[in-house]
């Protein structure tokens, strides 16, 4: 078998375990050395390290994310005392099917998005691996262009692409089909929407792709020519189980970025038709129109239990892809 | 060596970063308060709207704050979409503005909420007495008022299309008057890569697009007159799900629009024949179309059985209101009665620049704008004034879920999603459901 | 890698680069061009790619515009901090997590994990008092400061740092090299493929952001380009010229950066050798 990287990954969990054994023996006193003993150098390194990151984030996000949910217990005024009114606005947002519907239109846009970006960028990324080197940074460079394009105008471009005399409609055209109302369509409206939001992000995956395989000790690849395995066999046997890791990262925040996609459903089709693009923060985005209490307290509610849903299936995906991991080592 | 460098490095970052923080917010809070001595600072939020609407604030704003010394206003501009947020999280930090631009819809729910100072003792007499009758309810509650109006516009105008018109057979002088007519019109100027028409076509445009013809349709809103229920399923709607309906499942209006309703670009560049728009859409064609205004002819939008006394439009608009908390309610008084409720001229200047695409709240600035012979050459001013804004309603003051819910039964029906009882009982429930939650019940504003 | 080609082979990889380059550049074409064409003539029906007579008036007005400059160089400013200070707080805490064992580990990565999930609308409203309360409002640093620890970013570099072999790390530590060195020395250096990608990916992230510096700035002198550019946009008729011309200008910065920095994002050798 064909030596894969997720060795290394097991080698360096493994490197890591002598401190948690060591623990244990903390108290038995270490006079080999005078200094202070690794293992709680470690600790003490580790703390400085993460102790930034900590910080900030709990100053700008854990802090305003607790309060949000202590606000979320009560129908919020900035002008008189705030109503406290226990779960109603949680039992608000869970029975309103709307909500439910939107989540679907957002785990349905991550499905088609998502693995959509994962394979395109693979590809493209192992592509990009075999060009020389000036062709490599000129492709590098125009994978990434589409990135650099704010949401605003790319909605509008895939508007004129998918207009009755676009290019979507020229090109079904040559099929002998349509033409289309690729926007105003119940079925097509949402994947018309997910082509550009598989457009705006591949750029940057491809890199995340490429930083990955470029990662991948050559030798392996060299040892798979010698035995003679095609590029589907060393994409199979080589490049996936080694960019497991990479895979894990864009799956997640491909994910938690599409289910929250805003501006492109926004500025295509308005939600339409009938919510069939209403993701859920365009749903949550109308709910807070209004300058009622109720509208700022319900549209929090619903943008809480939207954190709730993304944490979960994120959990769900490392639980899934991690417990893989034990089981190829 | 190299390690305690680094280590060094990274400290220096991090303090860096937290010096950022401390030294900028010094300078961030010396500008807040008026202190004492000087002038009040008051600030001041403008929604974002057409461009020329910034430069006339700005202008004016700059003079006020020439002509006297007791008060500054600090002017901002907010884009429209993020004004909610923005608002609101001042709102929770108590940043808000002393004045912002608030729309008639927003003022009874803002009141009941406490959020908005009253007026009355803070403008003298004659500025009340200035407004026009049919205006002076929107911006009162339980007989006190909250805002300052600035100024109506029609949602639902029917702009069309002269040349194609006559091309087509049919009589410019005679615009269609009832619904059926429309559709006629709509289909004999279907032709081609032409439209009939562009009307809302997306729930969250329907929603406050279509409220003029709710009331003409039945006279009445999806809502008991006290609000304690839904009243969606009348049958007198029917007719008006069936005119959304036809136009678009026979293709009369373009099945993918571009932008949305107040935009009045596929009609200016000419793909489609007829446009139902508010009265804004004129500034945009004068400004941006401007060829196309000598074909283009305006009249009320058509009623469901051809009676025009019916109204056809809500009357939307902007007032000025001032901050229940702000700590310089007088300055910020002073402020709204120089630009809205002062010299006659400076409101007429407003007009003068919207392209007389907006009309005014006020008698004596229809006095100044009366001596203007660009206003009274104007060829669509008159119409919508007269014809228009006279039968116009207030906008309904309840919370926007409810319109979207009748919206959507609209979108659905136009889109063969579902059937008009279907539409109408899922629009029905989801209203009472808003009723519920949102203690509506007996909360109507009077009048 | 072997690249040894034949002639078929190489035709299909240009044929293959071409392709992909159209399809990834057409709208940035489109965007670029458009900003040539009249106010009306941007939404024109039927698709036109050209424009009728080519005008330089919204290019001319826009860099004549000191709003937009001063934009630009306070967003490039802010961008160029912020991408710094990101890369330092979250790779720092990405090696802890891939490569430390210490107490309370799983808690903390819970911490640091836990806001990549959280929608912006969640905590808009707390955030904003957050920093209110801080007195970091109209700042530079409410701007910067409130997103330098990113989890996703510090979740990108710690699969990185995961994937680094064992026995390097083990050798260093032989030759009594502390945690610093080895972060510092190895992996720092080791990873600068992946610094590159995801310090783009911050630089981008600030210089797109517009509903937070919306929030927190009312400051002219600290208006962001994406705020900038908001000023062409309306419910009532974009101008869409300038949008359009506006937007491929501050698009330049953000290209020019990838094409100088693409080239850290290569082979890397140490793997092969250290095996």
């Amino acid at each position: 078998m064909i030596d894969t990287p997720a060795q290394p990954t097991a080698q360096a969990g493994a490197a890591t375990d002598p401190g948690r054994t060591s623990r244990r023996r903390r108290r038995r006193p270490t006079k080999i050395t005078e200094q202070v003993p690794r293992h709680l150098r470690a600790h003490l390194t580790a703390y400085l390290m993460i102790t930034p990151m900590v910080v900030l984030l709990g100053i700008f996000v854990i802090w305003p994310l607790v309060y949000a949910f202590y606000l979320s217990f009560f129908e919020m005024s900035f002008y008189k005392d705030a109503e406290f009114v226990g779960f109603d606005f949680y039992k608000y947002v869970l029975t309103d099917p709307e909500f439910y519907e939107s989540l679907l239109v957002g785990l349905k846009l991550a499905l088609m998005v998502v693995p959509t970006i994962l394979v395109l960028a693979l590809l493209l990324a192992s592509f990009l691996a075999t060009l020389s080197k000036r062709m490599a940074a000129f492709m590098k460079t125009t994978v990434y262009v589409p990135a650099v394009v704010s949401s605003v105008v790319a909605a509008i471009i895939f508007v004129f692409i998918y207009q009755d005399e676009g290019f979507a409609n020229w090109f079904i055209g040559l099929f002998g089909q349509g033409p289309l109302a690729w926007l105003n369509t119940a079925s097509t409206a949402l994947p018309a929407v997910a082509v550009p939001a598989i457009w705006l992000g591949f750029g940057v995956s491809t890199l995340i792709m490429l930083a990955g395989i470029l990662d991948i000790p050559e030798s392996y690849f060299e040892s798979a020519r010698l035995d003679g395995a095609n590029f589907w066999q060393r994409t199979r046997y080589i490049t996936i189980p080694s960019l497991r890791n990479v895979i894990l990262f864009l799956l997640v925040s491909g994910l938690t970025l599409t289910i929250q996609e805003f501006q492109l459903p926004l500025v295509m089709t308005n939600g339409g038709p009938v919510n069939a693009t209403n993701t859920p923060n365009l749903y949550i985005f109308n709910s807070f129109r209004d300058a009622t209490p109720y509208a700022t307290s319900y549209s929090l509610t619903a943008a809480l239990l939207l954190f709730l849903v993304i944490g979960t299936i994120s959990l769900v995906i490392f639980r899934v892809v991690s417990s893989e991991k034990s089981s190829d080592a | 060596m190299r390690q305690r460098r680094l280590r060094i490095v990274a400290a220096t970052a991090v303090a860096a970063l937290i010096a950022l923080a401390g030294c900028s917010s010094n300078n961030g809070n010396s500008g807040g308060s008026g202190g004492s001595g000087g002038p009040a600072e008051i600030t001041f939020w403008q929604s974002q709207f057409e461009p020329y609407q910034q430069k006339w604030f700005k202008t004016y704003v700059d003079k006020f704050n020439a002509s006297q010394t007791d008060v500054k206003v600090k002017y901002q501009v907010v884009p429209g979409d993020t004004w909610q947020q923005k608002l609101k999280a001042a709102q929770a930090a108590g940043t808000q503005p002393d004045v912002a631009t608030t729309n008639y819809g927003g003022i009874p729910a803002g009141v009941a909420n406490g959020q908005f100072a009253e007026l009355d003792k803070l403008l003298p007499g004659k500025a009340w007495s200035d407004i026009k009758s049919n205006v002076g309810g929107f911006v009162q509650v339980d007989g006190k008022h909250y805002a300052y109006p600035m100024l109506v516009e029609p949602s639902t105008v029917l702009y069309y299309r002269t040349d194609l018109v006559k091309a087509a057979g049919l009589d410019p002088n005679a615009p269609p008057k009832t619904w059926d007519e429309l559709l006629t019109w709509a289909e004999k100027l279907t032709k081609g890569k032409v439209k009939g028409m562009s009307i809302a076509s997306v729930a969250t445009d329907l929603g406050w697009s279509s409220w003029g013809l709710q009331y003409n349709a039945c006279g009445h809103l999806p809502i008991n007159d006290d609000w304690s229920a839904a009243n969606a399923k009348d049958p007198c709607y029917t007719k008006l799900f069936e005119f959304y309906q036809t136009l678009f499942q026979k293709g009369w209006i373009p099945q993918q629009p571009k932008v949305g309703y107040p935009d009045a670009t596929p009609y200016g560049q000419g793909q489609v024949a007829m446009m139902a728009n508010g009265s804004w859409a004129v500034g945009q064609l004068k400004q941006t179309f401007p060829a196309m205004i000598k074909n283009t002819a305006v009249a009320p939008f058509p009623s469901v059985d051809g009676d025009p006394s019916k109204p056809t439009a809500t009357l939307g608009g902007w007032t000025l209101t001032v901050d229940a908390k702000s700590k310089h309610k007088e300055a910020a008084a002073k402020f709204i009665e120089y630009l809205l409720a002062g010299d006659p001229a400076i409101m007429a200047d407003f007009f003068r620049q919207s392209g007389f695409s907006k009309y005014t709240v006020r008698t004596s600035v229809d006095q100044a704008l009366a001596g203007d012979p660009a206003a009274t050459a104007d060829p669509f001013m008159k119409i919508i004034s007269d014809k228009v804004v006279a039968t116009g309603k207030a906008e309904p003051a309840y919370p926007f879920d409810i319109s979207l819910a009748f919206a959507t039964a609209i979108e659905s029906v136009m889109k063969g999603k579902s059937d008009i009882p279907t539409a109408t009982q899922k629009a029905s429930d989801a209203i009472d459901r808003v009723i519920k939650q949102q203690r509506l019940k007996g909360t109507a504003p009077k009048g | 890698m072997n690249r040894s080609w034949y002639a078929p082979r190489r035709l299909l990889s240009y044929l293959l680069v071409a392709g992909i380059a159209v399809t990834a550049l057409f709208p940035l074409a489109w965007m670029a061009i458009s900003g040539f064409k009249g106010q009306d003539e941007v939404l024109r029906s039927p698709f036109q790619f050209f424009p009728d007579v080519w005008r330089i008036d919204n290019y001319r007005l826009i860099l004549a515009d000191p709003a937009f400059v001063r934009a630009m160089v306070i967003t490039f400013v802010g961008a160029v901090i912020f991408t710094v200070a990101s890369l330092v707080v979250n790779s720092m805490a990405a090696y802890a997590f891939a490569r430390l064992d210490f107490a309370g580990k799983r808690l903390w990565w819970l911490v640091c994990i836990t806001p990549m999930f959280v929608p912006a609308m969640a905590i808009l409203l707390t955030s904003f008092v957050v920093v209110s309360k801080l007195g970091m409002l109209d700042t530079l640093a409410v701007l910067i400061i409130p997103g330098v620890a990113a989890s996703a970013q510090m979740f990108f570099l710690r699969q990185f740092y995961l994937n680094m072999p064992a026995a390097v790390e083990e050798a260093a530590l032989i030759d009594g090299a502390t945690r610093w060195q080895i972060f510092l020395q190895i992996f720092v250096p080791q990873s600068l493929g992946p610094f590159v990608v995801v310090g783009i990916a911050s630089f981008l992230g600030y210089w797109n952001s517009y509903v937070w510096p919306v929030l927190v700035v009312s400051n002219p002198d600290l208006t962001q380009i994406m705020q900038y550019l908001a000023t062409f946009r309306s419910a009532r008729g974009n101008e869409w010229g300038m949008l359009m011309a506006g937007s491929t200008l501050a698009a330049l910065p953000t290209i020019l950066l990838v094409l100088i920095f693409q080239r850290y994002i290569v082979n890397g050798v140490r793997l092969a050798g250290l095996k």
